[in-house]
């Protein structure tokens, strides 16, 4: 069972000091550190959705958080050097709008592996005290920190913060509104998890919900700290409850003095996003983007309108009762609110859920499919009268994050051919059919990016040519070689479980009867797979 | 498991390589193949039988024009039969030991030079054999070579000398091949035939008409005659030309030796001229013509002053594309 999620009355009346004052906080110069990093060096294994909690984070912050582009720094997989040369950028540049009078507010949030006391950067660390002790001295009015890693709490351990069920505050002397304020995944001794079919932290996914506006119980359009941290502690504990790692259970550690919450999210910032109006049916909304992932949700209550502030983009939207699904699709507009109307939704049974299936453990999916292509060597005497340019059929299987998130292994057969006649310096004339099989297996990286997702790799190929001529005259001839090569292209979702990728190989051939000749071909081809 | 990767290393590699080659098909073009050089036979345009039914019927061997009427079975026929599958039988075996060896994978491929072998080869295998052709630009040379096994390089010696000269299409050039039999007798791989010192192949297939020619040289070349010559022109027509020795041709005391020029279509009619070189009547000219059953349907005889000729000259096919 989920523990309580109500924060306790001491928490809350802390809070209460710090009444939440929209102005307020939308007169403060943000600055944003947002760090995401699957590598945590020897010990660990890589996570597979770091990066892209970063990158959500980010994006946030950028749009709805208050925070200008220009002072936002985004850092996947970097060092912790990079680390602290962001920080000390940021810190600088706070100084600067504090040297003009302006209130400043430094947000960091990590991703990322962190272990023995430090956080792990890769092959690099960054020590928890460290991090606090900078942070505490950053010269900006409000810092916080959002770390999402394994026994983050350690960072809040020493500043009082217990395990939930109830978490609680620590609050200097009210003095000034300044201070530092510490949210962390998990407590001092437990792992923060990752989840296949949120393609995402627990911590973070609820995180980056409620300040989309699950959060925003007051209903004022603004996503306040604390409404986040307590949604996300809530859900994540929830989440996690039944899962073989235990529940996780989100820390916040806070050190403010002064007047007012700092509001995280204005959910009327861009004009757009969704509103679920107060006469939509009750329970949880999910809303799917086009790669099946859920990218935000909404607990309704009767008569309440709530807003989701959603990028511009296509949305399915999935309510779940008890017999069957509620499911439609929404477009939201740039700039204006778009009204999610029950009229709108359809029913429709589980199998048909949008929301992509928890990937098997370890997270692997696979996938079948046809390819149609061309190849063709790159030298023009030998693909006119050695080895021709032909089209080529194939079939192939992928397997998806089965060795790491966002690596495809696959297998391949193309076969090709053509009629053609001979034409050599001192002969020509005869005909024959050239052939090729082709017999790979490719290594890719993917950084997906919504439908799309480009990709690069390795491929290692056997490669097995024919000419077989009509005039027994001339021996049928035959040449194999394993061929390395790379690859890169392009994947689309076309739909839930069907993708098309248009893609180019190059090929190195080692040619070795005549004599020992160094050949290139390319192929470019288009393939349709399918997702069982 | 220790060996497992290097044995699968080993399995990968023993699966590269091959054959594919454009040179190999070059080197394969210069030679001559049976088709090119064969002789197609006048029997074998009439259907097949033409031939063996003049053979059984005595025809063959011993052509005489007192016996030669209208409407009978032309012995000429039957004589360019016979010596068109000597030729072929002969060319044939030439070419036989030349494809026994290139049939095989070339063991070296250097730039403009190939070499099948060396196999064991005939002699209770006292001998290796090998083939090896060179190519200067479109001119192919190419050699049948034996030495004595566990020889040197320096000890290889050409049996079969031959040339091509390309022209660009399907066997298409000039060629010549000789076999030498009086250094294979003298290099002991070869013990009987000595009656021949050499025989010469050659042939054009460039342009039409085709021309193979086949040469016996010799110490005894009166025995037996030492040159023929198969042309083919447009229109399938073909010609032999050929000398035939000790037939009695014409009535007298001596036998005759004999020219003869045959040419027949496709319809399997033909015509003959036939020219004493050596007897009775040395000048003599006979010429017949004979119908797509090998019938004769037209004589002429030159030393015939009553009689010159018999039957009908227009039932002569017309043969003047084998003159151009």
């Amino acid at each position: 069972m989920s523990p309580p999620l109500l924060p306790s009355w001491r928490a809350l009346a802390a809070l209460l000091v710090l009444v939440a004052s929209a102005a307020h906080a939308d007169s403060l110069r943000r600055f944003a550190l947002v760090a995401g990093n699957d590598e945590g060096g020897d010990e660990t294994r890589p996570l597979r959705f770091a990066q892209d909690d970063a990158r959500k984070m980010h994006g946030l912050l950028t749009r709805l958080g208050g925070v200008a582009p220009g002072d936002a720094k985004l850092l996947l997989n970097e060092s912790s050097k990079d680390f602290l040369a962001a920080l000390t950028s940021l810190e600088a540049r706070a100084k600067e709008s504090q040297a003009r009078g302006e209130r400043t507010a430094l947000l960091v949030y990590y991703s990322g592996h962190a272990k023995d006391g430090t956080l792990r950067l890769g092959n690099s660390r960054l020590g928890f005290e460290d991090l606090k002790q900078r942070l505490s001295n950053a010269p900006a009015d409000i810092r916080i920190a959002i770390l999402d890693s394994c026994r983050s709490g350690a960072l809040t351990r020493t500043k009082g913060a217990r395990r939930a069920p109830s978490f609680e505050i620590e609050s200097g002397a009210a003095r000034d509104a300044r201070g530092l304020v510490i949210l962390t995944s998990s407590s001092a001794d437990e792992d923060s998890q990752e989840s296949d079919a949120l393609s995402g932290s627990y911590f973070s996914h609820h995180l980056a919900s409620g300040l989309l506006g699950d959060a925003d119980r007051s209903g004022d359009g603004r996503v306040t700290l604390f409404e986040a941290y307590s949604h996300a502690y809530a859900r994540t504990v929830a989440d996690t409850a039944a899962s073989s790692g235990g529940a996780q259970h989100p820390t916040f550690s806070y050190d403010l003095a002064g007047n007012g919450d700092l509001v995280l999210t204005d959910l009327r910032a861009g004009g757009d996003g969704l509103v679920v109006p107060g006469l939509a049916p009750a329970g949880t909304y999910y809303f799917v983007d086009p790669a099946g992932l859920v990218v935000a949700e909404l607990d309704k209550r009767s008569d309440v309108e709530r807003r989701v502030a959603l990028a511009p983009g296509t949305y399915r939207v999935k309510r779940r009762l008890s017999d069957r699904l509620r499911i439609g699709e929404v477009e939201v507009a740039r700039g204006r609110p778009v009204v999610l109307e029950e009229a709108r939704l359809r029913d429709a049974p589980f199998s048909d859920d949008p929301v992509k299936g928890a990937a098997p453990e370890g997270g692997a999916w696979w996938t079948v499919g046809l390819s149609g292509g061309v190849q063709s060597f790159l030298d023009a005497p030998t693909r006119d009268t050695l080895f021709l340019s032909v089209g080529m059929l194939g079939a192939e299987a992928q397997l998806h994050d089965y060795f790491r998130r966002d690596w495809v292994w696959g297998v391949d057969v193309a076969v090709g051919g053509k009629q053609a006649v001979l034409a050599l310096p001192t002969l020509s004339g005869p005909a024959y059919r050239y052939s090729v099989t082709s017999l790979g297996t490719t290594l890719t990286s993917e950084w997906p990016q919504g439908r799309v997702t480009p990709f690069v790799g390795a491929r290692m190929a056997y490669q097995v040519m024919r000419r077989d001529f009509a005039d027994e005259a001339y021996p049928d001839q035959k040449f194999a070689m394993f061929s390395p090569g790379v690859v890169a292209g392009l994947r689309w979702q076309l739909l839930r479980s069907l993708h098309l990728t248009g893609r180019g190989r190059l090929h190195y051939l080692l040619y070795t009867v005549d004599e020992q000749r160094s050949l290139g071909f390319w192929e470019l081809s288009a393939l349709v797979t399918y997702q069982p | 498991m220790r060996h497992l990767a290097p044995a699968c290393l080993l399995l990968a590699l023993a699966a590269c390589g091959g054959d594919f080659s454009n040179d190999d098909l070059e080197f394969l073009n210069a030679l001559p193949q049976r088709e090119d050089l064969s002789v197609t036979t006048p029997g074998e345009r009439m259907g097949g039988g033409a031939g063996q039914r003049l053979v059984r019927q005595g025809k063959v061997g011993s052509p005489s024009t007192l016996m030669e009427k209208l409407g009978d079975a032309s012995a000429l026929v039957g004589n360019t039969d016979e010596t068109g599958r000597d030729i072929n039988e002969s060319i044939g075996g030439i070419l036989d030991s030349v494809e026994s060896i290139t049939r095989l994978t070339p063991t070296k491929r250097e730039p403009n030079r190939r070499v099948w072998g060396p196999v064991l080869g005939k002699n209770d295998m006292e001998f290796d054999t090998r083939f090896v052709m060179t190519r200067e630009g479109e001119r192919f040379d190419y050699q049948t070579q034996y030495r004595r096994v566990g020889g040197g390089e320096d000890d290889w010696w050409s049996f079969l000398e031959g040339t091509f000269q390309a022209d660009g299409g399907v066997r298409k050039g000039t060629g010549r091949l000789y076999i030498d039999w009086k250094r294979a007798r003298e290099k002991q791989w070869l013990f009987s035939v000595d009656f021949l010192d050499g025989q010469e192949i050659r042939y054009q297939t460039q342009r039409l008409p085709t021309q193979v020619e086949l040469e016996y040289f010799g110490p005894l070349p009166d025995i037996f005659p030492g040159r023929y010559m198969y042309r083919e022109a447009e229109g399938d027509l073909a010609e032999m030309t050929f000398e035939m020795r000790g037939t009695d041709f014409v009535p007298g005391g001596l036998p005759e030796n004999v020219a003869l020029v045959t040419r027949w279509a496709p319809d399997g009619r033909g015509t003959a001229l036939l020219e004493i070189l050596s007897g009775d009547i040395v000048g003599a000219k006979y010429t017949e013509c004979w119908d797509a059953q090998g019938r004769v349907t037209f004589i002429s005889r030159s030393w015939d002053f009553l009689n010159p000729t018999e039957g009908v000259r227009a039932s002569c096919p017309d043969m003047s594309a084998l003159d151009r």
